[in-house]
């Protein structure tokens, strides 16, 4: 009795802990230097022995000279090379039970779907993906919206970077449609919103209050401001509705509110192809709708053959983690590979790549992959660092070791593309997250552990708990008690220096 | 009469050679000038080149040699990989489900050299597999080593036909039986229906075969094979993924051994031996060569078992023969050369990866004399790497199988 009470209130002040960390340390404007043999920055030319400032979570100074604040934290790893965070550009991973019934479904958020307990969280980090873009529904017509995060928190709000990042919209197949109902489907979502708003004009009009009482009855504060004015209809859709500006705000359905913003061009859209026929229907959709300024598309399947009106339409896009398409030659039977990022590339189309698995064929293996079919290196590396960046539209914050961006750092075992080079650090936000000497279930991973045959994939059980490497890593405390630097080489360390003679 | 059918058995009996000679005619010679030659066989060259003479390997020296337009130019070189599990066959039809055990039966009578499946494995780098029949009975019968280009014909493709006799311990070949009672009775009414049934077919099969030494009433079907194995003639090459069915394996081994009725002396590959870096000590004991599964994301293989990264390396480090295997996959992730970087992120080194995909798997399957490495007088089965080998960020860019060029450097970049 008295132990359970015991371990209860260890186990409560654990979580305590937890539930406090990231805002805390956060809003102590905590700093942290990251001293490493090279420093990739992804923003101009690489820096051998480079240092890294981290204050109040915001990278202040990076360079070969530059100093350390006096009262800082020190990372000191001249054996390792510090690298910008990876960005996920879309995922539809780490949810639990997402919808994909509901045909058109504006008005659902991830972030209600969003499990931070997910392994795939977990996964991300140990992979270096610091930044990860979940959009679902592409199994609808309209999905929900989407959410960008950061692998680390145990609730949403900590792990938020932006929410309502943007929405799926769906021109590939959803099951059990064919292509001519998948294509009214989506002309229909955007008629049904017209005729909606051009009544909501009429009803106000006629001085019917069906639409106030349905706000209020919704719960919404009708003497606000922003919920009475009205608004004149916004962004460069082919079709207009008149007289929107009569209609206050607040009257306007939380159904249908999604897509006028997405319409208005405040909504950035996620516009899934999942075939080249497919992706004619998405530049009409696009094009009727005026999204051309803010859409990206994912792509699937064989859409890079219609790479020629993408490259016109000058829409970035988000490529299938398949990177290799094969297809069988319809005569001889013989297989014919494209290199789908080469064609992209080519046509100067922006371009990022998703992740193959969340783990092993993370977005370094993606990048890598390009190298091995001939794309330049430095190509390939922005694929999954600047250009993600800039499509989520957080160019300003992450993907590159800059001054003014986000305290995302990765330290690596080595060249971030060779094979044996596994990740170290990771630092988010001026926070060290990750500690690869700690992380029980990559040793696990590596070098085995005795275990029940019958524990179900993923769910391996341990005696650490499942949020062991959510916990702070004292290493940096360490250092800073000890005062210098007393690492002896892991011995897997020493086994990973081989890399890749090439890089 | 009787001169006119001899005269068409003349003309039958020529065409019939055509190919042969067509085949044997000399082939145009290749240079490959490499920045590394990794030849497998214990020295890497850095700037070195390999002439191919015919289908044979002429000469690996060092420092480059322009041969005009017969230069292939590369940046790295390895012999051709060989994998040891490729598991391409013609699915169940390629399984005689009659019995339990067919050892007499050959896979090769079931396999279309036209498959695509060959060409993917040729693109990737894979010159020369191991194709058994699916794991569906006990003892599926005889594999064969087969070159995965050249004519399309199974036969000319051939290295060493009977080269192992190839069988399952686990649960895949009483996967889908049931007991005979309590039930109608229909086509998988039939033993084993458990681990401990599998195994005792494979004892019964060889407890049969010795009996059939002295008593030839007692011969079956297959018995031949089964005692070839028993006596060491030929390879058995079991299928055993968790740590239970390789201790059955390497306990059935030495049972062959020990037992004075049977007295064998069998040489034991595992197969895709998943768990073998939980008791390699009894692998070391029993002089077992081991061929790994590809590796798994999360450590998970089929049948339940759990397969560390490090596998490869605790296992090379312990001294037990391995070979790694992709089981057929060619996709970016999955191929063998892949699985080399993967067992290499596992602590194993270059040259030792270098091995589990080349000599080892060629010693396993006792073609070593003809592939495996890049020694004069070997078949000359090249692969060119426009990177080092076994990075994600290199390919396979040119292939050549038996001194022909299966994947042309120049023309795919």
């Amino acid at each position: 009795m008295k132990t359970s009470m015991f371990t209860n209130l260890a186990r409560f002040c654990a979580l305590a802990a937890l539930v406090s960390f990231a805002p805390a340390l956060q809003a102590s404007g905590g700093k942290i230097v990251i001293k490493a043999g090279r420093v990739i920055t992804q923003a101009g030319a690489d820096i051998q022995n480079g240092v890294i400032v981290i204050e109040n979570g915001r990278i202040s100074a990076v360079g070969p000279d530059t100093k350390a604040p006096w009262d800082a934290d020190v990372l000191e790893h001249p054996e390792l090379v510090a690298f910008p965070g990876y960005v996920e550009a879309h995922s539809n991973r780490g949810m639990d039970r997402p919808n994909e019934n509901i045909e058109v479904a504006p008005f659902l958020d991830v972030r209600d779907s969003i499990d931070p307990i997910s392994f795939y969280f977990e996964d991300s980090l140990r992979a270096g993906v610091t930044t990860i873009n979940i959009q679902q529904g592409n199994s609808c017509v309209i999905g929900g919206q989407g959410m960008i995060v950061k692998p680390f928190g145990i609730t949403i709000e900590q792990m938020a970077v932006r929410t309502q990042s943007g929405i799926k919209v769906v021109a590939g197949l959803r099951p059990g449609a064919s292509r001519a109902t998948q294509a009214q489907a989506l002309r229909r979502a955007f008629g049904d919103l017209r005729r909606y708003l051009e009544k909501l004009v009429q009803d106000t009009r006629d001085g019917k209050d069906s639409a106030r009482r349905e706000a209020l009855f919704q719960g919404k504060d009708m003497d606000k401001d922003e919920n009475k004015k009205g608004r004149a209809m916004e962004g460069s859709a082919t079709w207009k509705v008149k007289d929107l500006e009569i209609v206050p705000r607040g009257e306007i359905d939380d159904k249908q509110e999604p897509l006028l913003r997405m319409i208005e061009g405040k909504l950035p859209v996620f516009l899934y192809c999942d075939s080249a026929t497919s992706v004619g229907l998405a530049l009409e959709v696009i094009r009727e709708n005026g999204l051309a300024a803010t859409t990206t598309l994912v792509l699937e399947g064989d859409s890079w053959k219609a790479a020629d009106q993408i490259a016109a339409a000058n829409l970035p896009v988000i490529l299938s983690p398949n990177l290799v398409y094969t297809e069988r030659e319809p005569v001889t039977g013989k297989e014919i590979q494209t290199f789908v990022p080469g064609v992209f590339d080519k046509k100067n189309v922006r371009f990022a790549l998703q992740s193959l698995t969340p783990s092993a064929q993370s977005l370094w293996f993606q990048a890598a992959t390009c190298v091995a079919w001939g794309l330049e290196r430095k190509k390939a590396l922005d694929a999954v660092t600047r250009t993600p960046a800039e499509i989520l539209k957080l160019g300003k914050r992450v993907g590159s070791l800059e001054a003014g961006k986000d305290g995302n750092v990765l330290l690596l075992s080595g060249d971030p593309l060779a094979v044996k080079t596994s990740v170290q650090y990771v630092v988010l936000e001026g926070n060290l997250v990750y500690d690869r000497s700690k992380d029980v279930r990559v040793k696990h991973l590596l070098e085995g552990v005795e275990q029940n045959n019958a524990a179900p994939t993923g769910a391996q059980a341990t005696d650490d708990g499942d949020d062991d490497h959510k916990k702070v890593p004292d290493e940096i405390q360490k250092k800073h008690d000890a005062g210098e630097k007393k690492d002896e080489p892991k011995k897997d360390e020493d086994k990973h220096d081989h890399g890749g003679k090439k890089d | 009469m009787n001169l006119s059918l001899i005269a068409l058995l003349c003309c039958t009996a020529q065409t019939a050679q055509q190919p042969k000679t067509q085949g044997d005619a000399p082939r145009k010679n290749w240079v490959v000038s490499a920045e590394r030659v990794y030849t497998a066989a214990g020295r890497s060259l850095e700037h070195g080149t390999v002439v191919v003479q015919g289908a044979k390997i002429g000469m690996v020296s060092s420092g480059s040699e322009d041969n005009g337009p017969e230069t292939l130019a590369c940046y790295a070189v390895t012999p051709g990989l060989v994998d040891a599990s490729v598991r391409i066959n013609s699915g169940a039809l390629s399984v005689e489900q009659s019995r339990e055990e067919t050892p007499e039966l050959r896979v090769t009578d079931t396999l279309s050299a036209y498959d695509i499946a060959w060409d993917a494995q040729a693109g990737s780098g894979v010159t020369c597999v191991l194709a058994a029949a699916p794991d569906l009975n006990v003892i599926g019968g005889l594999a064969a080593v087969l070159k995965t280009a050249g004519e399309p014909s199974i036969e000319k493709r051939t290295v060493k036909n009977d080269a192992v006799l190839r069988g399952a311990i686990g649960s895949q070949p009483s996967r889908g039986n049931h007991p005979a009672f309590g039930r109608p009775t229909d086509f998988y009414s039939r033993r084993p229906t458990t681990r401990m049934g599998v195994e005792w077919e494979w004892r019964k099969s060889f407890y049969e075969a010795a009996a059939s030494r002295k008593d030839p009433a007692r011969a079956f079907k297959g018995s031949t094979q089964v005692l070839a194995a028993l006596d060491g003639k030929l390879t058995l090459d079991i299928q055993a993924w968790t740590t239970q069915d390789i201790r059955t394996a390497v306990f059935l081994k030495e049972e062959l051994e020990k037992e004075p009725q049977l007295g064998g002396k069998p040489r034991l590959v595992i197969d895709a031996a998943a768990e073998a870096w939980k008791e390699p000590e009894l692998l070391v004991r029993s002089h077992t060569s081991i061929v790994l599964p590809p590796f798994p994301e999360d450590g998970r293989t089929d049948d339940g078992a759990f397969m560390a990264w490090n596998t490869a390396a605790l296992l090379v480090e312990q001294g037990v023969p391995i070979a790694l295997s992709a089981h057929g996959d060619t996709s970016p992730a999955g191929r063998l050369s892949m699985q080399a970087g993967y067992a290499m992120q596992g602590g194993l080194d270059f040259d030792q990866a270098l091995a589990a995909v080349t000599i080892n798997p060629a010693r396993m399957l006792g073609v070593e004399d003809r592939v495996g490495s890049l020694e004069v007088g070997k078949d000359a089965d090249l692969v060119l790497w426009n990177g080092e080998p076994f990075q994600a960020t290199s390919r396979v860019i040119g292939v050549i199988v038996d001194g022909a060029l299966v994947l042309d450097p120049r023309t795919k970049q």
